[in-house]
């Protein structure tokens, strides 16, 4: 199937102000691209569309937004981990206090609450990770959409 | 292109090696050592861990080694206990509080020092600037190499780029060690992609006195596996642990033997070899169902696959949230497969056999290793340290070769 592209620059929108993504305004996704020092683009599917974030490292940050213009899913992947305070947003603390990493321990943060779904995998060269919100979700677009 | 060149540069080298190895006619092995064999058997051992303020850290699945650091080129060193050996990770990481040695900074070409900074996906990271060091291993010697201090005072703060909003782990409490031996796959922590002047990822920054910043950091100057650098026994190594009872040990003995088939005691033998790809990961199966980003990381403190939904295992409660607690031990299989390094239009494949027991009941138990502590890990597997048990597991080192091919390969 082929969808149509948008490309964006990242150049003169320095002014807008304020992280966010998840749980956030679409607008949110642009501070992010500026932040990244990313490129962007916004591919349409059935019910919502994803903002493509890409850095020439190999990193490629998935934004998923509803119709009414809300981040209701993030996705990550690349040699380094995202700043999950920036991408998760107002939902980074319970992510936090959720995953909480015990001493001496290293694995995947997985973290499948009510309504916050945070999975953290990877090593070294080779993140990867999703975020959504239950309560977000689109009428009839399923959590699988966020890969 | 990359691999290319890396096979280009080996050939040059195994070339000049076997010239050199030419008059020497007591050796028997297909590549012949230049310098004369050396102790290559390290001894490793998962136990209770370090001292930490009186008491055993105690965190169960973790594989130690001692390893001696040098002023580079002087008799001046300090051996160091509890050092985790890790194949999920690239370089010799030593907590600054742990460090009596006074080792020279790195610097890069503007004059400031160079650090470093290692996420985990649970989203921690280790920051700290990059010194240089002899490392002594067995009869190994990994001279002048790259290494990180970790989170050494008087040093600046790691910038958003590192923390990733994250939490530090860099004291022997939050890690349960006193730094980390990273003998992955690849020669680098980064590679070439650090190397980059337009965009390299946040790994490597400069550190003048006004904070840090993203930076390009020349492969050599960077972390690097201290296998690969030895000037023998370098092309990759295997670690043999024994199998442990159900219900686990209280220590576990085993050892890291360097070379791959340089020597008597490091022939590959009956062990099949799979290529990794260029992020160190291969496929696994399970159910009928591809995993294509699953590793081996000796660093993993459990077997991490999947999730509660599509393996039927049950999460445990809050506590140990992340861990799998069936009512009793439960068998499962899962195949991991790759290209034949030696023949990479052929896929090797081999069958894995795994248990995984209530997380909660063994840590309960008082011993510190487990064969079958599992937890979730969504969209792939991590074999993590239960895998080694019973088994003796071959590391390919990235673009180093043997009779199993080239690098990166497992070999089990």
């Amino acid at each position: 199937m082929k969808k149509p592209l948008i490309a964006l620059t990242a150049l003169f929108v320095s002014a807008l102000t304020g992280f966010a993504a998840l749980g956030g305004s679409e607008q949110s996704v642009i501070s992010d691209q500026v932040r990244l020092k990313a490129s962007r683009r916004v591919v349409p599917e059935h019910g919502y569309r994803v903002h493509e974030i890409s850095r020439d490292d190999g990193t490629l940050i998935k934004e998923y937004v509803s119709f009414d213009g809300k981040v209701f899913g993030v996705s990550w992947k690349g040699p380094t981990l995202p700043d999950l305070s920036q991408l998760l947003g107002s939902s980074f603390a319970e992510f936090q206090n959720s995953v909480h990493p015990k001493a001496g321990r290293r694995k995947a943060a997985v973290v499948h609450n009510r309504d916050l779904v945070v999975e953290s995998t990877g090593h070294t060269r080779a993140f990867q990770g999703r975020a959504y919100l239950n309560s977000m979700l689109p009428d009839g677009v399923s959590q699988e959409v966020v890969q | 292109m990359r691999r290319g060149f890396t096979a280009l540069a080996v050939a040059s080298i195994v070339v000049s090696l076997s010239g050199c190895g030419d008059g020497n006619s007591s050796s028997s092995s297909e590549t012949t050592p230049s310098p004369p064999p050396v102790n290559n058997t390290q001894p490793v051992i998962v136990d209770a861990g370090p001292l930490v303020n009186g008491q055993f850290a105690g965190n169960e699945d973790v594989l130690f080694t001692t390893v001696t650091i040098c002023v580079p080129g002087t008799a001046t060193c300090q051996t160091i206990d509890h050092i985790v050996v890790d194949t999920g990770s690239t370089g010799l990481r030593i907590l600054a509080s742990q460090l009596t040695l006074n080792l020279p900074n790195s610097m890069n070409a503007s004059g400031q020092p160079i650090a470093n900074c290692i996420q985990f996906a649970d989203n921690t990271y280790q920051w700290g600037p990059i010194a240089k060091a002899d490392i002594k291993m067995a009869g190994e010697v990994a001279s002048a190499v790259p290494i990180q201090i970790v989170g050494p005072a008087n040093f600046p703060a790691p910038p958003n780029d590192c923390t990733a909003g994250g939490t530090p782990v860099e004291t022997i409490s939050d890690l349960g060690a006193n730094g980390i031996l990273g003998v992955g796959l690849f020669r680098q922590d980064c590679g070439p992609a650090c190397a980059s002047p337009t965009s390299p990822p946040a790994i490597y920054f400069s550190c003048p006195a006004s904070g840090c910043s993203i930076a390009s950091v020349s492969v050599a100057e960077q972390l690097q596996n201290p296998v690969w650098t030895f000037p023998q026994d370098n092309n990759g190594f295997l670690i043999v642990l024994p199998q442990i009872a159900e219900g686990g040990a209280a220590s576990v003995s085993g050892s890291m033997i360097f070379g791959i088939g340089t020597q008597s005691d490091n022939a590959l033998g009956s062990a099949q070899a799979q290529a990794a790809d260029g992020f160190g990961n291969f496929t696994t199966t399970f159910n009928g169902t591809k995993y294509s980003s699953s590793f081996i990381d000796s660093g993993s403190n459990g077997l991490f696959f999947l999730d509660s939904a599509t393996t039927g295992l049950p999460d445990c409660s809050r506590q140990e949230a992340g861990f799998y607690c069936p009512a009793s031990t439960t068998s499962l299989t899962a195949i991991n497969s790759g290209p034949n390094p030696i023949a990479s239009a052929t896929t090797v494949s081999a069958n894995v056999a795994f248990s995984v027991a209530n997380a909660v009941t063994l840590f309960s138990s008082g011993n510190n290793a487990f064969n079958d502590v599992g937890g979730s890990n969504p969209g792939a597997f991590d074999w993590g340290l239960p895998f080694f048990f019973g088994r003796t597991v071959f590391v390919g080192i990235e673009g180093q070769r043997s009779a199993a091919g080239t690098g990166p390969y497992w070999a089990y």
